[in-house]
């Protein structure tokens, strides 16, 4: 056996034995229920392992070579960060440090579940709705982080509502892992704004693996803000599945500012009727790799799907962009687009583009396009020309370029600080092209 | 002291020669036309003029207040009093005009050493120079010329070189694409902006322009050289003669 496949299967097997060794004293792990759902998870995840490049929807991530070769499990939460979170709000907080719920907003139009206490008496929604998406083979380290939680919250929200969910993680001088999932239920016409913000010290190489669900009751909708900025060392995972009922709507602005690797794992299920999802991403970066892959499976009549995904890449870094679109059966009227642009500021940089369209059903519009590149000379001219020095003008220009991704999302003051990280990340992508 | 001075200038882009030999003065005061052909080398003078890259001075020189032009970056000229209005003004969808013009405005100002304008005076500053051009505030709010028509976009250019008020003002084929009405309004917007102190060179291919803007001097362009020069009526003679017949007998 050679030492590359070694250490692929030392993740696998690390995460295996922690499973089996701990299954019961995991939270919850006196559910029935959960177990049952946490093993078909392990079963899932073993199927493919931690992926490595190997894997097609992971072929330009080789997720198990960017690892530590030893992660340590985290299992407590220590102190807890009370820095202010990036993305400014008034709304209620929620803090997880190193994966455990930290600090906790109370509210009655939301029930609050700390995942890492789970034991007898669990709500109806939470057994209902938890350990449902985001677990799938599909999402191999979304099974994962399943099987193998540690801590993390769920949260049903019954009234128009304003979220913030920030993780943070301590400096760490071993590499560590921790696992932690997310459930959000959105009741039935209820509309919410969830802020979710990453960010985090040097860890040396820590993975934080982390499985969101998102559900969608009829008619409700979600506007979700995120922002991932890790350190430069760090590798971080999100699986993201989503699923989507009658007439609910989901927007996303998701930005991605740094990491050893960072992977965002979309799962979106259009199941309902006239459902809709809007996903915007941007990237900046100017070292390491940043991942968007989202699948979105129409699977209902009349639905609709729109991603505009914009990404910078600048010094070494590199960008991935896949997107899947599945159109079912009897989908009829499914409509989708997907748009990928990147801008390219050195020649080091990198961008790898897939669209794919899977299209079982007839009479639906679905469309795709990619474009990439460098700063428009002609436009980087024309500014010049008007007194403005280049670097001012570059930066206006990719500006520009992500602003349609950005715009109409949330509100001024959390567009202004979304706008300060982003120009803080394409300063270092300019500094690191020169 | 000439506003304006190109003395024997040859300009190769990609290695190939396409200015060869230019000598030509603009004093204050004064404006000139640029007359010539397709191809005879208008568009890389305005360019070479402006600074942009790949526009390689091999030969000669061009001095702009005694100074040498050519070392410096376009921004740098910009400051320093020097405008080309663009025969394609470049689409910029995502940065708002009205932005675009004060961030423009500002960097010129900060780069002499003027303290710069807040949005109230930007804004004043624009609205006065935007009536006169007819253009409505809402173009101002709309990205830097993304879905103008070919008229909108010269009166923007127009507009830009009133807000800059440069020293030098390059207008390169700032007719073409207009209409009667539009050709009128943007030579009005010329006219008002001749001043003892502003050089003006205009770069065009036809006559009709003339009409509107009246020279001082005429100039005819051909393979690379300033082939003829002359008063107003030059104008006039190419008009009905056509280039082939001037530049033989050049």
């Amino acid at each position: 056996m050679t030492a590359l496949a070694r250490s692929i299967g030392g993740h696998t097997d690390a995460f295996r034995h922690d499973f089996a060794r701990r299954e019961v004293e995991l939270p919850g792990g006196a559910l029935q229920w959960l177990q049952d759902r946490r093993r078909a998870a392990m079963t899932a995840f073993t199927a493919i392992g931690v992926p490595n490049r190997r894997v097609e929807a992971w072929k330009y991530t080789d997720l198990a070579n960017l690892l530590e070769p030893d992660l340590l499990p985290i299992t407590g939460s220590g102190d807890a960060d009370e820095r202010v979170s990036p993305l400014l709000d008034e709304s209620n907080h929620l803090r997880l440090f190193n994966g455990f719920l930290s600090r906790c907003a109370s509210d009655d139009a939301i029930d609050i579940v700390d995942l890492s206490a789970l034991r007898g008496e669990v709500p109806d929604w939470l057994r209902e709705n938890f350990g449902v998406l985001a677990c799938g083979p599909d999402q191999p380290m979304g099974a994962a982080s399943l099987a193998l939680m540690r801590g993390g919250v769920a949260i049903r929200v019954r009234r128009d509502n304003s979220l913030a969910l920030h993780f943070s993680n301590g400096a760490s001088l071993r590499p560590c892992v921790s696992h932690c999932r997310v459930l959000l239920l959105v009741e039935s016409g209820v509309s919410v704004r969830l802020l979710e913000s990453h960010t985090g010290e040097t860890s040396s190489g820590s993975l934080r693996n982390i499985g969101v669900e998102l559900i969608l009751n009829a008619n409700s909708r979600l506007e979700h803000i995120r922002l991932q900025k890790d350190a430069a060392d760090a590798v971080h995972v999100t699986s993201l599945g989503a699923m989507l009922r009658r007439d609910s709507q989901y927007r996303a602005c998701y930005a991605a500012l740094g990491a050893r690797a960072s992977r965002l794992d979309i799962n979106i299920r259009l199941t309902g009727d006239r459902s809709e999802a809007a996903l915007h991403h941007v990237a900046a970066v100017d070292t390491g790799i940043a991942d968007i892959t989202s699948v979105i499976d129409h699977a209902s009549p009349n639905t609709r799907s729109r991603q505009l995904f914009k990404n910078v890449a600048g010094g070494h870094g590199r960008v991935v962009n896949q997107g899947r679109v599945i159109v079912r059966e009897g989908s009829v009227k499914s409509d989708s687009h997907q748009l990928f642009k990147a801008l390219l500021l050195s020649p080091r940089a990198e961008v790898d583009a897939k669209p794919e369209l899977e299209i079982f059903a007839d009479d639906v519009l679905c469309g795709h396009g990619t474009a990439i590149g460098a700063l428009d000379e002609d436009a980087l001219f024309y500014l010049r020309s008007r007194g403005i020095p280049e670097e001012e003008a570059k930066r206006l220009l990719i500006r520009a370029f992500l602003a349609e991704a950005v715009e109409g999302f949330g509100n001024e003051a959390i567009r202004d600080s979304l706008w300060q990280e982003l120009e803080g990340a394409l300063t270092k992508a300019a500094k690191a092209s020169r | 002291m000439k506003l304006l001075e190109i003395d024997d200038l040859h300009v190769s882009v990609q290695g190939k020669e396409i200015l060869k030999g230019i000598t030509l003065s603009v004093p204050e005061g004064e404006l000139h036309a640029i007359m010539g052909p397709n191809g005879s080398g208008k568009s890389t003078l305005s360019y070479t003029l402006a600074g942009r890259e790949g526009y390689e001075v091999t030969r000669g020189q061009v001095l702009y207040r005694g100074d040498d032009l050519t070392a410096l970056s376009p921004d740098r000229r910009a400051a320093l009093g020097v405008f080309l209005a663009l025969q394609y003004p470049v689409e910029i969808p995502g940065v708002v005009t009205l932005t675009f013009l004060k961030v423009a405005l500002n960097a010129q100002r900060r780069a002499r050493g003027e303290q710069e304008f807040d949005a109230v005076q930007v804004l004043r500053s624009v609205r006065q120079n935007a009536a006169a051009l007819n253009i409505p505030e809402d173009m101002l709010k709309r990205p830097l010329n993304a879905g103008f028509s070919g008229g909108e976009k010269k009166r923007m250019e127009i507009l830009q070189m009133a807000l800059f008020e440069p020293r030098l003002a390059i207008l390169d084929e700032t007719d073409s694409g207009l209409d009667i009405d539009a050709l009128r309004l943007v030579a009005s917007g010329v006219n008002a902006q001749r001043a003892p102190d502003r050089g003006i060179l205009v770069i065009t291919h036809y006559q009709r322009l003339l009409d509107y803007i009246v020279p001082d001097r005429v100039h005819v362009l051909a393979g690379g050289r300033i082939v003829r020069s002359g008063g107003p009526d030059l104008a006039l003679e190419l008009e009905k003669s056509g280039y082939g017949a001037v530049v033989e007998v050049a």
